[in-house]
């Protein structure tokens, strides 16, 4: 039902908006519990594997990474004695449970044998050593995010017992334009523990690699996310026996999207009753809070033409929000991944709620101001790239929700759920409130 | 025994433990250059890469388009580095950073085709003056012809094109600083009797990087204008701070370029020189008054401005003269242990220091691998009769991040400890926590740092530091900084978004190292 943007001049040249697959891969490193990093690679990739512990606010206490720094000289003689006496010191210093050997570009291209050398230092070390190919090449920050979490797939024992029954894994929580996804998490864990329902394993954060062996056990995995994680989702079931549920649902961004969302859950787990409970209470509590503080978000933002630029999982569950909750009219969805099944899910979703907004996924920064530019809009909502673009287009309003993102952010505050929507309200208000108002005293206003 | 040994020995035993050289910076350069002392960086010392260094300096061409021939991520890295940066401090326009997006399949057959089609597509698209074509690691090794690709797609298109060979491994950090800065001399036009007529009292201003200055902040460059302005010369062009192709064209045709940085500045003044012959004023970074008037001087004989200089001199110093010489009393015969980890910044703050204020300067931590990186500026110091002490403590060649750990925090307690705190100021990141009282200039509220305004700003801010130095520093930012076990890390590493609120020096550095003064 959506209209497909189409552009030109954009098939060989790419603004990206998200990283690549080494950023990926550290994405989902950085979420575990007691590992070090050796990267094998130029001194440069550090950077980008720092910005995967940037997404989990790792406290840098607990960052322990080591980069061989690659030369030219390495590039053409090989560096693997390089490589070994890294790994053996950075085992004696950091004195890490697991050390993941990460290769980049330039390692994974001249052929370096990560593996072989792990397994010939293995004995060697305290650390246990896992090698993982990230190229930048291999795809962008989601494929990457989708490597790392199939070598923790690697980590999964086989089941030996039986099956928990009201217990979960939940999956990929960091694949979020939240800045601070972790209070998502933290408030699905408040759900399930609400309706009985154990949450067995993160993939991960601050998870250990004991917990990852073990999820084999749960009744069902979770994704936080519909940008990635669809191949790690049938080999989680394949494998292991264990089902992906809420999968065709949006995340619970929103009212609406909340409640069917508790609903589905609470129906998987015999637990309707307190679904209803959590709903009941959550949707009095955001009428109750704009009633009182946020009436005029009703005038405000009835019938604005907007844009949402975000990640999938962010754009498929706003829509509905701000269309049906808001009254808005989202005009123009930009969505920075490309999976097939998120734009399934997407089409789907706008079929239900019988709009046409003009659609393009996999976005780069050209498409991004492009569309923005060839649409009349009142406001959009975005990260600080869609606000600086916005400011040049002369669209006043530009909700700065998703990162990067130019708030300064001392709290944790969720997008999902109640309290989720009236973070994002909150946001969306001040964001209106300094835009609209008038920037310099005009003083020969008041002059006699 | 080395000569090094010699010093440590000469140290208390306790200190002597930690210590791994004590002497003179010269003392320092002769045992780097004779392999007497370690000069290799430890894997978690990483700096940035030459392809983002090659960036910052590309990033301050207007209207230019960086097209990265490579995997995506490498664009990504920097356009989240340094363009959001330029929009968020300096209001900047939303500037893409390009690439040719390879995949595993061009990695085996080769992209050259995705590059032409690129090139092709950024033209029509962007209609830019310039596209740099930056190649990166995977590209370097795979042998892309890039060069026979942009020669030859150079007709084709209406914006001029230059290659930039600047692959993460192929140089340390400040190569591509050097890469960049020399590329970008081929430019430029040789300047005619007539262009140089045209532009007799204009200067450059030359090792600038990344983009516009910061309108609501009193920057050195500004300060810098300032004081060619006061002169009555005009700034022709501030090479790479926002300058465009057409100021770049022109630019020998300048009286003089004068350095903002000495590494930097002398990379591109000295090209120049060679090139063109436009001649270079390549001093010290213009901290304190002996460093600034040497600046200006150099500047104005260039511009015939001599006189004028020498007036605006006596009048800027007349504005200070009464606060400066008052707040001076105070500060001369005192000590000043100045932390190394930017190298010509420590080394110029140590000229000001004993040039200027007539205290003494202890450089703490200077890596001795800046000793090999950073042979120009200290070649022209040591020729400047400047020879600084250099104090180099264990935890600096540590695998570790040498500039905040808590292994160099605790050798720094346990040097200062011999020293009388009312007498000694630490020039330093407010992040470290030295039981003396602390400078720190990167802190943003500390500008302008250059001219004469500077130096009365630099010596308040000892002062200020001296007189409040009774208040114990604040026990709640030491233990956000060096938490219990704090170990090898650093707070280099802080998440982005609390490292927004840093002393900020250049950085925004997308998600990660905000606030850290990451490669000058």
């Amino acid at each position: 039902m959506h209209d497909e943007l189409e552009f030109e001049n954009c098939s060989h040249s790419h603004d990206p908006v998200v990283g690549c697959a080494l950023e990926g891969v550290s994405n989902i490193i950085a979420g575990i519990r007691d590992i070090s990093i050796v990267l094998h690679s130029p001194q440069g990739c550090a950077s980008t594997v720092a910005l995967g512990y940037d997404n989990h606010e790792t406290d840098f206490t607990q960052r322990k990474v080591a980069c061989t720094r690659l030369f030219e000289t390495d590039i053409i003689m090989g560096a693997s004695d390089k490589l070994r006496d890294l790994i053996l010191k950075a085992d004696a210093t950091f004195k890490t449970k697991v050390m993941f050997v990460v290769g980049t570009c330039s390692a994974d291209i001249i052929g370096e044998d990560i593996e072989g050398m792990c397994r010939t230092l293995q004995s060697k070390v305290g650390a246990q050593l896992i090698p993982v190919h990230s190229g930048g090449f291999r795809g962008d920050l989601y494929a990457g995010m989708d490597l790392g979490l199939s070598t923790l797939l690697t980590f999964v024992r086989p089941l030996d017992g039986p099956r928990l029954t009201r217990s979960v894994n939940l999956i990929a929580p960091q694949a979020s334009l939240n800045p601070t996804w972790w209070a998502d998490l933290k408030w699905v864990k408040g759900v399930l523990s609400a309706m009985g329902v154990e949450t067995h394993c993160v993939f991960p954060s601050t998870t250990s690699i004991e917990e990852i062996s073990l999820a084999s056990a749960a009744t069902a995995n979770i994704f936080l996310t519909h940008d990635m994680g669809y191949n790690f989702s049938r080999d989680m079931e394949n494998k292991h026996g264990v089902p992906t549920i809420l999968r065709d649902l949006p995340l619970p961004i929103g009212l609406k999207n909340t409640s069917n969302w508790l609903r589905a859950l609470g129906e998987y787990f015999d637990a309707s009753d307190v679904a209803e409970q959590l709903i009941e209470s959550g949707e009095t509590l955001v009428t109750d809070i704009l009633r009182r503080r946020g009436l005029m978000l009703i005038p405000r933002y009835r019938n604005a033409k907007v844009a949402i630029s975000a990640d999938a999982s962010m754009t498929i569950g706003l829509v509905r929000m701000l269309f049906e909750e808001l009254e808005m009219i989202p005009d123009l969805l930009l969505v920075r991944s490309n999976s097939e099944q998120a734009k399934a899910l997407l089409e789907a979703e706008l079929n239900r709620l019988g709009i046409s907004p003009r659609v393009a996924f996999g976005v780069d920064g050209y498409k991004v101001k492009q569309s923005l530019a060839a649409t009349e809009l009142d406001a959009v909502f975005g990260s600080a790239w869609e606000k600086y673009i916005a400011e040049e287009l002369g669209t006043k309003l530009a909700f700065d929700l998703f990162q990067p993102t130019n708030r300064t952010c001392y709290r944790d505050s969720a997008y999902f759920g109640y309290e989720g929507m009236i973070n994002m309200l909150e946001i969306i208000a001040n964001d209106w409130e300094a835009a609209l108002r008038s920037k310099e005293i005009r003083w020969e206003q008041y002059q006699e | 025994m080395s000569d090094s040994e010699t010093v440590v020995a000469a140290a208390t035993p306790s200190i002597a433990n930690s210590i791994v050289f004590h002497g003179s910076l010269s003392e320092l350069y002769r045992l780097a250059k004779e392999g007497k002392i370690p000069t290799s960086l430890q894997g978690s010392h990483t700096r940035p890469c030459k392809f983002w260094t090659a960036s910052k300096i590309l990033s301050g061409i207007r209207n230019s388009i960086l097209l990265t021939h490579g995997p995506s991520g490498c664009a990504f890295g920097v356009k989240q580095a340094y363009k959001l940066t330029n929009s968020r401090n300096s209001a900047a326009p939303y500037e893409p950073v390009v690439s040719t997006n390879l995949k595993q399949t061009q990695i085996v057959y080769g992209g050259e085709r995705e590059l032409k089609a690129a090139i092709l597509e950024v033209d029509e698209k962007y209609k830019p003056s310039i596209i740099f074509v930056a190649t990166s690691c995977a590209t370097g090794i795979i042998g892309d012809n890039v060069d026979a690709v942009t020669s030859q797609i150079a007709s084709q298109i209406n914006a001029q094109i230059m290659p930039i060979h600047c692959e993460g491994f192929a140089g340390e950090f400040r190569s591509g600083f050097d890469l960049v800065f020399r590329e970008i001399t081929k430019l430029m036009d040789a300047p005619t009797e007539e262009s140089k007529a045209e532009l007799s009292e204009y200067v450059n201003i030359v090792g600038a990087k990344m983009g516009p200055e910061r309108t609501e902040i009193d920057t050195d460059v500004k300060e810098l204008v300032r004081l060619i302005e006061g002169i009555g010369g005009k700034v022709h062009s501030v090479i790479a701070g926002n300058c465009s192709l057409e100021e770049l064209r022109r630019a020998p045709s300048v009286a003089v370029n004068c350095a903002l940085c000495l590494d930097l500045g002398y990379a591109i003044g000295s090209a120049m020189q060679d090139a063109f012959g436009t001649p270079l004023n390549s001093t010290i970074l213009p901290y304190g008054i002996a460093a600034t008037e040497r600046w200006i001087m150099g500047a104005a004989k260039y511009i015939g401005k001599t006189s004028e200089a020498k007036a605006l001199m006596e009048s800027e110093y007349a504005a200070i003269k009464d606060e400066y010489e008052q707040v001076l009393s105070h500060l001369e015969g005192k000590t000043a242990i100045v932390e190394g980890h930017d190298a010509i910044k420590s080394l110029s703050i140590a000229h000001m220091l004993e040039r200027d204020f007539k205290m003494r300067a202890i450089v703490y931590n200077f890596h001795p691998w800046s000793a090999e990186a950073r042979e120009t500026s200290i070649d022209y110091l040591l020729e400047t009769g400047l020879d600084p002490e250099i104090l180099i403590t264990k935890g600096t060649l540590a695998l570790g991040k040498y500039e905040s750990m808590q292994q160099t925090e605790d050798e720094l307690l346990e040097f200062l400890g011999s020293l009388n705190p009312r007498e000694t100021v630490y020039f330093g990141s407010s992040l470290s926590f030295p039981n003396i009282p602390l400078v720190d200039l990167n802190a943003i509220l500390n500008r302008p740092r250059f001219g004469y305004r500077g130096a009365l700003k630099v010596a308040k801010c000892i002062k200020t530091a001296l007189d409040y130095g009774f208040r114990p520093r604040s026990a709640m930012s030491k233990r956000i900084v060096f938490p219990q076990n704090s170990g090898l890390v650093s707070v280099q590493s802080l998440t982005g978004k609390l490292a927004q609120d840093m002393p900020d020096c250049t950085m925004y550095a997308g998600q990660r190292r905000k606030g850290q003064c990451m490669m000058s």
